[in-house]
């Protein structure tokens, strides 16, 4: 990628955070009822005029907008994103404490997504050489179909609950030995459910950039020399077919933090977006937002991450040759 | 570099010839969760919301699938909670592909500053997480159905948008309509006589995927406990059957496995429709072998 083009990136992610800012700052003040219900808790109507005044001083609230807004973005700049109505800790530390859990769950579930994808993808690629697949079409369909909290729930009760076979709950034993074991334990099912629901849109992007591979001049050529068809398939198309699935990594993050909000939820694994979803139980606005925007720069991050790591796949960006067209 | 993944995204799904059967199946299974939407008030025997019997009841010959923790029969919560699915899958689909349709219009059609602003609109709303701002937006603004439809759609119209401008700009480049362009067709006329009959077609797969989309968004927020809390919905059976732990027990046959399989079966219908629709469109990459294999 150019420097051109990845300043022209940035700047794209840059306003996608502005976004997510201004949606943060206007959401609460086109709500129903005015922002003071959401910004000062639920007690706010048992308060005096005087102490409204205050409250409203505290959050800038008596402010023209502009400055509002001004005065919110230097806020979150300096990782001031208010303080929790349930604990009244600063919501950056709630999330902070649960960040490490969903980039674990994430990270985990990206890799084997992508593994069980790619592997899946060119296996359904090599095979349709020699037959049709609308199996493999309506297999993918139906994975897409099932939601991913639906899916969790029937793992925990065969896995869990009927056989027994591993934790369904949190993200270590409370009060056990702890360990690199009973981490990873507690970790199989919510990554096999993400992987479950995740895996099938790779597959489907290896399956059909392999088929155009398979199908070009370059693989014709060596086809005709006679490349062995495991090293065909393995070494001239699948690094070729590779390029396409390593763009979806900017669809499947997306994706992967959604499925990782109600995935932690169903097993109850400590990270934001179980936060996510214990503050919209206990109506904790502040803790909501941050949930949000944090989940937005996490997605940022990767999609920044898939650009940098482009050139090293494909040499013709790292080498970039005036082409007329 | 993710409008690629879309074009590898689409083609991928034009595949396999034999969809005619596929087809019918879908239509088949789309049929009938609109016959349970119209008829859901003489299947239901009861509202979604009152409580007809004791709580936590294992199915009997009344609670044909027991009730649930406050005892609300589950049975009328999963016929009426059709209603909620396909009322939000059509809503979306049809305002996320007008707006995504005149976004993706205008642009293909312009080209110039307001095609590149439209497009990184398009590209930044893509970069967002659907879900978390889903939730975040449903927590302010409310978790009606009308809401939710406009929230859902709020956020589903660029993908489209970006198909509709590729498809506008392909046909532009088309002998046929470069000739009339030649000859001095307006916009409108462009539009109306050539544009429409190439990119029209388009429509059909965008707007059963927007209803797929907009069906599993749904669910999930109600999973979450942003359900409209006046209507039944699947999202919803799961979300409570979550909180109260229902898998635990034998519960999860009747309380969990029942929504789960009609939101997966919907999808699934819709999709068919979706695959066959597109092989109609596109027969040639819908055929069997490739040259070189």
């Amino acid at each position: 990628m150019t420097t051109r083009r990845l300043s022209l990136r940035i700047g794209q992610y840059l306003l996608v955070l502005l976004l997510a800012v201004g949606l943060n700052f206007a959401l609460p003040r086109a709500m129903p009822g005015g922002p003071l219900a959401t910004l000062g808790g639920e007690d706010v109507g048992l308060l005096g005029a005087e102490e409204r005044e205050q409250l409203l001083a505290e959050y800038d609230l008596d402010r023209p907008l502009p400055e509002q807004f001004g005065r919110y973005l230097a806020g979150v700049a300096t990782g001031d994103l208010g303080t929790s109505f349930v604990d009244r800790r600063p919501v950056s530390e709630r999330l902070l404490a649960r960040l490490p859990w969903t980039l674990l769950l994430v990270g985990s579930s990206l890799v084997l997504t992508t593994v069980l994808g790619v592997a899946v993808g060119a296996w359904a690629a090599a095979r349709r050489e020699r037959r049709r697949d609308t199996g493999t079409i309506i297999g993918v369909l139906a994975i897409d179909a099932a939601p991913p909290f639906w899916v969790g729930m029937l793992l925990i009760a065969g896995f869990g609950v009927q056989l027994g076979w591993l934790p369904t709950f949190g993200a270590v034993t409370p009060g056990g030995p702890g360990g690199f074991g009973d981490v990873l334990a507690h970790l199989v099912l919510p990554v096999a459910t993400l992987t479950l629901a995740g895996f099938a849109q790779t597959a489907l992007v290896t399956r059909s950039s392999m088929l155009s591979v398979l199908g070009s001049e370059p693989l014709f050529v060596a086809r005709a020399k006679g490349v062995p068809r495991r090293r065909l398939i393995g070494h001239h198309a699948l690094r070729t077919a590779a390029l396409p699935v390593h763009t979806l990594v900017l669809l499947e993050m997306g994706w992967l933090i959604g499925g990782a909000v109600v995935v932690e939820t169903v097993f109850s694994y400590p990270g934001v977006g179980r936060l996510l979803f214990e503050a919209v139980l206990a109506r904790d606005f502040p803790v909501m937002q941050g949930a949000f925007l944090l989940l937005t720069v996490t997605v940022i991050a990767a999609n920044l991450l898939a650009d940098l790591t482009y050139p090293l796949l494909d040499p013709r960006v790292r080498h970039p040759v005036e082409v007329t067209q | 570099m993710s409008s690629s993944a879309d074009g590898r995204l689409r083609r991928a799904l034009h595949t396999s010839r034999r969809s005619g059967p596929a087809a019918i199946v879908g239509v088949m299974i789309v049929a009938a969760f609109l016959v349970v939407v119209i008829a859901g008030d003489w299947l239901a025997p009861f509202t979604a919301t009152e409580r007809a019997g004791i709580p936590y009841q294992p199915p009997d010959a009344v609670h044909r699938l027991g009730t649930d923790d406050v005892g609300r029969d589950l049975y009328s919560q999963l016929v009426l909670g059709a209603r909620t699915s396909l009322a939000i899958g059509a809503g979306v689909a049809l305002l996320s592909i007008a707006v995504g349709t005149l976004v993706g219009g205008v642009a293909g059609l312009s080209r110039g500053a307001v095609d590149t602003i439209a497009m990184r609109t398009v590209d930044v709303v893509l970069s967002l997480p659907f879900l978390p701002l889903l939730v975040v937006a449903a927590a302010f603004l409310g978790r009606g159905l009308t809401t939710q439809i406009l929230l859902i759609s709020a956020l589903t119209w660029a993908r489209p948008a970006r198909l509709v401008r590729a498809a506008v700009l392909s046909a532009s480049g088309r002998g046929h309509v470069q000739a009339a362009t030649t000859l001095g067709a307006g916009t409108w006329w462009l539009l109306t006589r050539h544009l429409s009959f190439s990119v029209a077609p388009l429509l059909v797969p965008l707007v059963v995927r927007a209803a797929m989309g907009a069906i599993l968004l749904e669910a999930s927020l109600s999973f979450l406990g942003l359900g409209d809390p006046q209507r039944a919905s699947w999202g919803t059976m799961l979300y409570w059957a979550n909180v109260r732990a229902a898998v635990l027990t034998d519960a999860w046959l009747w309380w969990v496995l029942p929504p789960g399989i009609a939101i997966a079966t919907l999808v699934v219908g819709l999709g068919l429709i979706g695959l066959a629709w597109e092989e109609r469109l596109n027969p040639a990459l819908a055929g069997g072998r490739r040259r070189a294999a």
